[in-house]
């Protein structure tokens, strides 16, 4: 079992990703926003973060750079519909592990976490 | 408005909605609008920046969106709740999303802005000197209105430019 952060301003999202992952044993923890997705991780210390990309106050790459700044280590998949190959590249070069594009596939959502995680 | 932008929303709206509701999407008929447009029950807005750039509308009575997020949620809403609001937006931000994916397969990168969600109908909405290209997607559920108020943005005139610019240093030296 994986404590896991998602950060996504849909709300209909979190609560699709979130039923999701408790019914395969996860523990959730939710933010609306890059800003406090931030500050959840810094508290919280999941082992893997779920992040989107716009989101209003702190997009999802801004959140990704603080988070890695903050903490090396940390394992962070973006999950957006942004997959511009631009965009792609920036996350990856900033450090993010996976990234997957919506509309996703729930077995494409679990893969990636259990790839952050080994 | 430039009609090349069309299709990668029409083929975003296709596999987004099949993939998240299921549904089949017959076009109606393609609409060039010059006039403000009066919305339906749920609007919801997208801005687009980069070397596309204007606003998307995706636009629907309430009891499309309410059996479009029922069927995203896989679960009945008596009403619009928050939640189906939040389904619908994540909806026309993912078709959004998609659409732009496509377009800079085109050569033209943009980035999207986070959706807003307008709800009530008759409210006006001018794109001011945007022409609005507007196409029905109907399905088992009502009807989706895309409406595409784009043009090419600053960004692409400019490379354009720095494309010319670098022809013509080239056959001058020539």
């Amino acid at each position: 079992m994986a404590k896991i952060l998602i950060v996504d301003d849909a709300e209909f999202l979190r609560l699709r990703i979130s039923k999701m992952l408790i019914g395969g044993g996860h523990e959730v923890i939710e933010a609306d926003n890059g800003a406090k997705g931030v500050s959840i991780y810094k508290s919280a210390k999941p082992d893997v973060v779920l992040m989107d990309i716009t989101m209003p106050e702190m997009d999802g790459l801004a959140a990704l750079k603080e988070i890695r700044a903050a903490d090396p280590n940390a394992r962070v998949v973006m999950l957006t519909a942004l997959g511009q190959e631009s965009v792609v590249i920036e996350a990856v070069k900033n450090g993010a592990k996976d990234f997957v594009v919506k509309p996703f596939q729930p077995e494409r959502v679990l893969a990636a976490i259990d790839k952050a995680l080994a | 408005m430039n009609v090349k932008f069309l299709n990668p929303f029409v083929e975003a709206a296709h596999e987004v909605l099949q993939a998240e509701t299921g549904l089949a999407l017959t076009r109606g008929d393609l609409i060039l609008e010059k006039e403000a447009f009066r919305t339906d029950d749920v609007t919801v807005i997208l801005g687009i920046i980069g070397q596309v750039e204007g606003n998307v509308f995706y636009s629907m009575t309430e009891r499309t969106a309410i059996g479009l997020a029922e069927r995203m949620m896989n679960e009945p809403f008596e009403s619009f709740i928050e939640l189906a609001q939040s389904g619908i937006a994540e909806l026309g931000n993912v078709i959004t999303g998609r659409a732009s994916v496509k377009l800079s397969h085109n050569g033209y990168e943009s980035t999207i802005s986070a959706p807003t969600m307008l709800l009530g109908k008759g409210a006006t909405i001018s794109t001011l000197d945007f022409l609005r290209l507007v196409l029905p997607l109907n399905s088992e559920c009502g009807s989706l209105g895309i409406h595409l108020a784009l043009r090419e943005g600053i960004q692409s005139h400019l490379k354009m430019a720095r494309e010319e610019t670098r022809f013509l240093a080239k056959h001058s030296a020539a």
